[in-house]
């Protein structure tokens, strides 16, 4: 299992968009992912969940990643996350 | 766990329990109660300190009110003060009494708030003991999907992307509830029960693959929802594979633990071309049966086991039979 954190970076914040990215690119990898935000802890591959952090701009997410894949789901969803979910602002 | 300040309680419940603010200190209110239970500080009155519970709400009854205003002047400043200086989240007195100037001085002083309520004692510590208890209850967010079917409680659970939200969709068409999809919030209500509600936010929507997001209440109508239900069995959806084992008789129930609370856990293989609804309905009256004493598999054995042993009784008979 591993486990980083990560920040919100684009303006407006993990709205629907950004969430299916995330969603979607979480569900390639075979390794369970979970997101949390406080204390609210969802599974990374539903975006009912993912959309109800309502995670705004500076959000800290904990991101944890278990499973045979482990390595390279975490590295691209970090890519994701850190590059502001391709967004411009 | 949740913790409230003085100004959201007392905000919040000001009707239910007929609440007056008594203190013009506004600092009070910013107070935080991390406590559920309430305490009567009768003996702290008296001076008797010793296992004084200063970190809970406090309820002074008929009795704690007809103690103070008849102490002396001095002696009510002097105990007052004594007990404001637990640092007290908050106090209440029962039955609209005014306690005596020197009293509510004593908790400005300290910057604690006292309200006055017009219930009974015995009503009001009902009321705010169930507000508290509920607000306290130990939570989790869980992924899956609450369903009400035939008025059971059924949890789906499993991988993303099993096909937790189309059962939930498919038992919606059959006139069925959903009470949350994707994100359930469980709450332990009482010892033995778990109550599931959806996230304020997500509300009754549903994801579909394929489609994308639906809103349920919308499309089915108000029929089609519920706000809260208990949990009464967990379903767990798991791909069917040759070499996994499946229950066959259903002698035993299975069980699974949901904070502390120990469910029946069924656990249903999914493979293409099974109708999981009505095996969903199937399992919800099977769980009612057992509820009120029936217990299917457990009759067939029995009637499996008479017929074996008559058997074995007949063939004694005829095989020692020599007319």
């Amino acid at each position: 299992m591993i486990k980083r954190t990560a920040i919100v970076t684009n303006r407006l914040g993990l709205h629907a968009r950004p969430a299916a990215l995330l969603v979607t690119t979480a569900t390639k990898f075979e390794s369970q992912f979970f997101i949390s935000k406080d204390s609210i802890r969802v599974n990374g591959k539903s975006i009912m969940g993912v959309m109800m952090l309502a995670a705004e701009m500076g959000t800290e997410l904990i991101l944890e990643v278990d499973g045979p894949d482990e390595i390279e789901a975490m590295a691209e969803i970090l890519k994701i996350i850190e590059s502001g979910f391709e967004e411009s602002t | 766990m949740a913790d409230i300040t003085v100004e959201k309680l007392t905000e919040s419940r000001k009707q239910d329990l007929d609440l007056t603010l008594l203190t013009t200190n506004s600092d009070g209110l910013k107070k935080i109660i991390n406590n559920p239970e309430l305490h009567r500080p009768g003996l702290a009155l008296t001076g008797f300190y010793e296992r004084f519970a200063s970190k809970r709400v406090q309820i002074l009854g008929e009795t704690e009110a007809t103690y103070l205003s008849q102490l002396s002047e001095d002696r009510l400043k002097k105990i007052s003060r004594k007990m404001f200086d637990y640092g007290l989240p908050l106090v209440i007195i029962t039955k609209g009494i005014a306690p005596p100037a020197g009293f509510i001085e004593a908790a400005d002083l300290s910057g604690t708030c006292v309200f006055s309520s017009k219930l009974t004692t015995a009503e009001l510590t009902t009321k705010l003991s169930a507000y508290l208890d509920h607000l306290f209850a130990p939570s989790i967010m869980v992924h899956g999907s609450l369903m009400d079917v035939y008025g059971v409680g059924l949890l789906y659970t499993g991988k993303s992307g099993i096909g937790k939200s189309e059962i939930a969709l498919d038992l919606v068409e059959r006139g069925h509830r959903l009470v949350a999809d994707d994100v359930v919030k469980i709450t332990r209500a009482a010892p033995d029960v778990l109550l599931g509600n959806s996230s304020e936010l997500l509300g009754h929507h549903m994801e579909i693959r394929g489609i994308g997001i639906i809103d349920i209440e919308e499309l089915f109508g108000i029929r089609a929802i519920r706000l809260q239900k208990r949990i009464e069995v967990e379903v767990n959806l798991t791909l069917w594979s040759e070499t996994e084992e499946y229950e066959r008789l259903g002698l035993e129930d299975k069980k699974t633990k949901v904070l502390g609370v120990e469910i029946p856990i069924v656990r249903v293989p999914i493979s293409p071309g099974k109708n999981i609804t009505v095996i969903s309905e199937v399992i919800a009256m099977n769980h009612m049966q057992k509820v009120y004493g029936e217990n299917a598999a457990l009759e067939f054995t029995k009637k499996l086991s008479q017929t074996l042993s008559r058997q074995s009784v007949t063939k004694d008979y005829l095989e020692s039979d020599f007319e």
